[in-house]
Formats: structure tokens, sequence, C-alpha cells
């Protein structure tokens, strides 16, 4: 196993390479760059622009400024970022933090949801509730996330239970330790759901087709027959094996919640990573749109080896060679 | 095709079989589920929709009428006076008011009939009588502070000429001879203060209670072509002006420049299915069932406009992924090899960025302030571009377990060449694989294009897309005070619900054990 995710990480690094690579060249072909808003000022003078194109290295050939930056990522320095004036790697520690949080609290309000929703429609077929919930599983597949987020918020403006933008309060700095989780935990709920509500749809689906193949299994039919109580039946040996195939979506889910946070982080004001690369990319800030990039993509490369990790560990079938 | 032939004759009763093809069972089995049908219809109305946007909408969809900026939903009246008569609308005014810096909405009444006591005498004028061509009033304004103590304190007044009363503000001024506007807002208070609270001998906007306005009528100007008629009097009776709501009217149309208000883009079409008989080119006259944008234009409009955008790079960029991943994947699939190898690593490089974060990447290749046309190709491509990879995976899978059935093998021992074989008998194999996903695949294209435009990299303004216009309703205070905004979001939802039903449907239809 250990040799496995070692592996697995070793391919990582000319992957990521690669694509910070391709993100290079695709921001190298984006017309103008990060200047051009001085250039288009008549106050700024030729020398300062000048001057300026040194600092940034944007004189320097394309591939120049890659292999100096790539030199640079291997010493741990992400470059600086043009329009913040500030080191990238500080800038974005914060932001990933930020997204890690709202990707995490997503992904687990997918997944306990989604799995006990759909268990529950599962045991409860064809009734009321198992009607209700494919309604609302349908609603949720079918809903643009951008387009739930505004309902959220048009929902939070009109009773005020939450708040709807950001990620703390103005008077953040002054609370106790508590008081600041709490108040983190207030701000997450919204985006949260926004994120999550597409994810745990299909999930509940997926996992009541799941659970509903596995209990016309034999073993199923077997374990009833010898009496077995079907608390023990249902929870011992059908979920554990309606489960293992939902992890293949695991990676597929950690994907989503990383591109879906792009626009609910724009739409909520959360200052996380996608926010940083949406409003980089329009000032063509090039260093942040890569270091957001390839963490992003470090992100998904070890959100997809979990999963794997994940499934060998509940599916003794699984083994790696 | 079915064929019908009696099998058994067992006494009166006559048994009949139908061969049916497998494209008739397959649309038999997807008739049979009601959700799959509901969807097929709902789109196929929508698909429609955007076919005759031309033809559906009462306004052009870039027209704008700042006079309107987020007017609501027009009222349609069927009572004039107590009486029942046709539909109508009256012309329509949303503007800021001065006092309370709230945005107000008004109907408006423009007077058409006037009988006016001058005197004693009693005299009637009527638009296109006696060459009278329009009325206006002259209104004397009050301005009162009633401080928290209850009297009423006089501020200033103005007069002022208007062609137009507003119902449910002053046009009390016709009948009564004058009209109370009353206000307490905060802003009205402040404003009232800044201007005349010292002159009163007040100390701070709180010991203001409430601010009226008196509007009081003081002459009436009959216009007959040039000349004006003052007249001071009583107004006994009125009539104003109603505008009629009908099917097929003609109004604007072939507006070369964005090709639009054209039948089927050829033909320049004034008809409109329904719209508003606007005889005296009124301004104010609008008819918006769906209520107004920012700039005052029909959102109804804009969103059966934005559907041809949206519904249609759907359909084309999945076509494109799917021709794409069709070649790539087979030919990976069939020969295996070095294109095997590129396009597995392709794949999953690919597949190692997050999706949106690839699409917003690809979108900045060429700069924001590009037509929305080039826009659209470019989507188009970024779209089918970022959905092939995965795509081509799937089919190389399925082409790697259907090249060793005997079939192929049977091609291969004819002497087909293997182009032949891969097209002919291969790729047809995955076909009912690939129309299913299709159609799954469809809204992410949509939803795609929606999200980008929602965040301003695609589709621009002044062309409509779903997204788009739902990006005016992020705004906080516009979509509490002005949710109309947010209809384009159920568009959306629609049109993916029903090609999840759809695609659901057939997958359903198309599994051999559905057949029967």
């Amino acid at each position: 196993m250990l040799k496995y995710i070692a592996r697995r990480l070793i391919i990582m690094i000319p992957e990521l390479i690669i694509i910070s690579f391709i993100v290079f060249i695709i921001m190298e072909a984006a017309p103008g760059d990060f200047l051009d808003m001085y250039r288009l000022d008549p106050s700024v003078s030729q020398q300062f622009l000048e001057k300026m194109e040194k600092e940034l290295g944007l004189d320097k050939p394309w591939i120049v400024q890659y292999g100096i930056w790539l030199k640079n990522v291997l010493k741990g320095d992400f470059g600086y970022s043009f329009y913040y004036r500030r080191p990238v790697s500080t800038l974005i520690w914060e932001r990933v933090f930020a997204t890690v949080i709202l990707s995490v609290s997503s992904l687990a309000f997918e997944w306990l949801l989604g799995i006990i929703v759909g268990v529950f429609s599962a045991l409860k077929k064809y009734s009321i509730w198992d009607k209700i919930l494919t309604v609302v599983a349908f609603s949720g597949i079918a809903l643009p996330g951008f387009f739930l987020a505004i309902l959220l918020l048009y929902m939070a403006a009109k009773t005020g239970w939450f708040p709807i933008a950001g990620m703390i309060s103005v008077n953040h700095n002054q609370m106790t330790t508590w008081e600041k989780f709490k108040d983190i935990a207030s701000h997450l709920v919204l985006p949260t759901i926004a994120l999550g509500f597409g994810g745990f749809a299909s999930l509940m689906r997926y996992m009541r087709g799941s659970l509903l193949d596995v209990l016309n299994e034999d073993y199923v039919e077997f374990a009833r027959a010898k009496g077995m109580p079907e608390r023990v039946v249902i929870y011992k040996h059908a979920l554990r094996n309606a489960i293992n195939p939902m992890i293949t979506f695991l990676g597929f889910s950690i994907s989503n919640v990383l591109g879906g946070a792009v626009i609910i982080e724009n739409i909520f004001a959360w200052p996380g990573m996608g926010r940083l690369i949406y409003q980089a990319l329009l000032q063509q800030d090039i260093y942040i749109v890569m270091a957001s990039a390839v963490i992003s993509a470090i992100m998904l490369v070890i959100g997809n080896l979990v999963a794997d990790v994940l499934l060998a560990a509940v599916d003794p079938r699984v083994r790696f060679e | 095709m079915a064929e019908e032939k009696t099998m058994i004759e067992n006494g009166e009763i006559e048994f009949k079989e139908r061969v049916l093809s497998r494209r008739e069972l397959v649309w038999r089995a997807f008739k049979r589920n009601k959700l799959g049908m509901f969807g097929l219809y709902v789109l196929i109305v929508l698909y429609l929709m955007a076919l005759f946007a031309d033809f559906l909408s009462p306004h052009h969809p870039y027209e704008q009428s700042l006079k309107h900026s987020f007017a609501p939903p027009t009222k349609i009246h069927r009572e004039y006076k107590g009486e029942r008569v046709g539909a109508y609308v009256l012309p329509t005014i949303s503007y800021v008011d001065k006092a309370t810096f709230e945005r107000k909405f008004y109907e408006m009444l423009f007077p058409k009939r006037l009988v006016l006591d001058v005197f004693g005498t009693q005299v009637e004028y009527e638009i296109g009588k006696d060459g009278v061509t329009g009325f206006s009033f002259m209104l004397d304004e009050e301005y009162y502070i009633v401080p928290k103590d209850g009297t009423m304190k006089y501020a200033g007044s103005t007069t002022k000429v208007v062609d137009y009363l507003l119902f449910g503000y002053d046009e009390k001024v016709l009948t009564k001879g004058e009209a109370d506007i009353e206000t307490s807002s905060e802003a009205a208070k402040d404003t009232y203060f800044g201007k005349y609270g010292f002159r009163l001998g007040l100390n701070s906007p709180d010991e203001i209670e409430k601010v009226v306005i008196k509007e009081k009528l003081n002459m009436i100007l009959v216009k007959k072509g040039e000349d004006i008629e003052m007249i001071t009097g009583k107004v006994i009776d009125y009539d104003y002006k109603t505008y009629p709501v009908k099917w097929f009217v003609k109004s604007w149309g072939g507006d070369a420049k964005n090709r639009i208000g054209y039948l089927f883009w050829i033909f320049p079409f004034h008809y409109h299915l329904f719209g508003v008989d606007n005889y005296d080119n009124n301004e104010y006259v609008r008819l918006y069932i769906m209520g107004a944008d920012q700039y005052g234009r029909d959102v109804w409009s804009r969103i059966v406009f934005a559907s041809r955008i949206s519904l249609s790079i759907g359909f084309i960029g999945m076509f494109i992924t799917f021709a794409l991943s069709l070649v790539f994947g087979g030919i990976s699939g069939y020969y295996g090899g070095i294109v095997d190898e590129f396009m597995m690593r392709f794949s999953e490089i690919i597949m190692s960025l997050p999706g949106f974060y690839l699409l917003i990447l690809l979108r900045s290749l060429l700069p924001l302030d590009i037509p929305s046309t080039q826009v659209y190709v470019l989507l188009v491509f970024i779209l089918s571009f970022i959905g092939w990879a995965g795509r081509a995976r799937v089919i190389r899978g399925m082409v790697l377990s259907i090249k060793q059935r005997e079939f192929v093998e049977a091609a291969r021992a004819l002497g087909f060449p293997d182009t032949r074989i891969l097209f002919r008998h291969v790729l047809p194999n995955t076909a009912s694989y690939l129309i299913v996903a299709a159609t799954l695949a469809i809204p992410g294209y949509i939803l795609g294009e929606a999200s980008l435009s929602f965040l301003g990299l695609g589709i621009r303004e002044p062309s409509a897309s779903w997204g788009l216009m739902l990006a005016q309703a992020q705004n906080v205070t516009y979509m509490t005070k002005y949710p109309w905004l947010l209809i384009p979001g159920i568009f959306i939802f629609i049109t993916v619900l029903s090609f999840n039903f759809v695609g659901d449907a057939l997958r359903d239809a198309l599994d051999p054990r559905s057949l029967g």
C-alpha cells in the first residue's frame, strides 16, 4: 500500500509540471499582460513602464520566464503577485485554507447526508417519503449551483437567518475561540449548501440504487433466511457492500466541489482560491493564476489518491499491485 | 417496419403478432415513461420557443427604456370605470423619488377627454375633436413639514407643468382639485430637514413626524396644434388613454444589425404573438409580462432570445465533443500504441485540473470584450474541449471490449479494412451508450455557458443568455426588491430537468431488458 501511495505521489510531479507548463502557455497566449492597465494611463511614464517590465520579468522570452518560475517554485517561492505586491505564497495560503474549509464541509455535507438519506429512501422504497426525496434529488441535480446560491442569498436577505457574504464578521478579532468557530460556521452554512446540494442529490440517488441492488443479492436473502435480525442484515451486510461502489465517485465529487467553488466563492464573497484565481485572471496576474492552478491540481490529485486508498481500505477485493 | 400477420385462429379470438423493429420497440418503451415524455414535450416547446423567438417577444430584446428600469410585470386591466372592457394596459413609469430615494413605480393617467366647469358653463374637450391634440396640467406643489407636535408648517412651493398624472399618487387632483402625498421615510425627513429645517427652527430630522406634499390644480392647458389654451376650471368628468393588449400585433422587427426580428433569420417580420397596440407611440407604454431589468428591457423577450444561445450551445458542443471522442476513443481503443498513450496521458492531465478552473483559464485566451458571436464560438470550443477527453476514455474502454467479440473477428476474417471495421462495426455498437450519455451531457454545456456568462466571462451585453441575465440578480437589493430577475434561473432549471428526464427514460428504453 505504502509503495502504491509513493508511486502515485511520484507520478504526480511530472504531471504537475506539465499542468503548470500548459497553464503558462495559456496565460502567455492570452492577449495583453498585467501592465496593460498602466499603459492605457497617460500619466504613467515610459521609463516607469520599462522599469516595471524589467522588475516583473515581463521583458524576457516566455520560456525563460517559465524556467525562472519553475526554478523558484522548486525552492518554495511561488513568485510575486503583480497586483497585490506581495509574495504569492503568503497570499495564497490563507486562500487555500478558506477553500479547504469550504470544500471539506461541502464534501461532508454531500456524503453524510447523501448516504443517510439514500439509505432511508431505499429502505422506504415507493413510500411517499421516497417519492418526495426522488423529486428533491431530481431538482437538486437540475438546479445550477449558482442559481441555488442566489436563491439562498434571497432567503437569507429576506429572513436574516444567516450572514450573506464573507467568511468572518467585522468583529471577528475580538471574539473568543469558540465564538470565532461559531462565526465561521454560520458564514459557512449557505456556501456549503449551495456547493454541495447537487452532489448530495446525485449521491443520494446512487446510494439508493446501490443499496436496492445489494438487497436483492442472494447473501442478503440467506442472512434473512437464517433468522438474522433485519437491522443487522441491513447495516452490517448490505450497507457495507452498497457503500463500496460509491467511493469511486469520491474523486469525481472532489473535482466538482473544487470547480464549483470558483463560482460559489464569487457569489458569497468567500475569500477562497476560486475567487482569487478569477480575479487574478481578469488582472492577468500570472503567478497567482499559476500557483492557484497548481495547488488546485495538487488538491485534486491528493483527493483522488485518498479516494483510492479508502476504496482499498473498505473493500478487501481491491488490491494494488 | 411493423408487419402484421395472423398467427393462430383460436375460436373467435384472433391473435395477432406484431413484429416491431428495434426502433419501434425503443419508442414503445420510451413512451411508457411518463416523466420522459413530459421532458420531451417541454423540450419541444422550449426549442420551438427559441426558433420563433422574434415572433414571441413583444419587445426588442435590446431596446432600453430607462423610464421603466426594474418595472414589475405590467398589470393587465379588464375594467374601465367599473365596466368590463377588453384587456388593456396603462402607461407606466419607474423613477427614483427625489425625497425618499426609493424607486417608485406608478401607472400613468394621460387624459383623453375632459369635461370642465368654467365659471358655470360646461365645456368638453376631447383629443381629436375641435383640433385638440393634447392636455397638460399646471400644478401648484406645496411642501409642508409636520413636526412631532402635529402642527403643519409650510416649507415652500413650486409650480410644475405635467402631461400626465400618476394613479395612486396625485390623480385625485382631477376629482378633488388637490391631492395630499404624505411620507414619513427617513430619507425624506433628512432631505426636507436639510432644505427647510433651519428656516423652520428644527434642530434634527428626528423632530419631523412626516412630510406632506400638496398638489393643487392651477390651470389646464389644452393644446391645439401650436396653440395652447389656458383654462381655469373644475373638472367634472374625464377619460384617460388606455392601450389595448392584442394578439398578433405589428410592432418592431427587421433589425439587420443584430439579425433580430426575422422569421427564420431571413424574412423581416414585424408581427408578434401578443403585444400592446401603442397607437400614439407613447414611450411610457410597455407590456412586460415578466417585468423589466435594470435598463428597462423586457425580461420575457430577453429570456426568449437567450434560449437560442443556451439551448443551441448544448447541442453544438455535444456534437463536437462526441465526434472528437468517437474518433480519438475509437482509434486509441482499436489501434492502441502511441495514439492511445498520448490520449490517455492527455486526458489524465485535463482531468487533474478542476473543470471550472480549466474553463476560465481557457476563456482568458481571448480578450473579455470581444463580440458575443465570437464569445459564442469560443465557448462552444472550450466546453467541447474540456468534455472530450473523459468521454474518449469511456469509448476507448468500450472499443477495447467490443474488439474481442466474434463479429469483429468475423469482419476481420472477411478481409474488411480496419477503418471499415472500426466505423461500421465497432463504433455503432457504442450507439446506445452514446445516445444516453449525449442527452445527459447537454445540461453540462448549458450550465457551463450559464456559469461563465454569470461570472461575466461569457456572452456579453446587450446579447442575452440565461446566465448573464441572472448576473443582474446577484445584487442582494435587486433580487429582493425585483424578484422577477430570477426567472431566467427557472428556465435553466426546467431545461436541465427535462434533459435529465429524457436521458433517464432513454437509458431505460435502450436497456435490452426493457424492450420486452
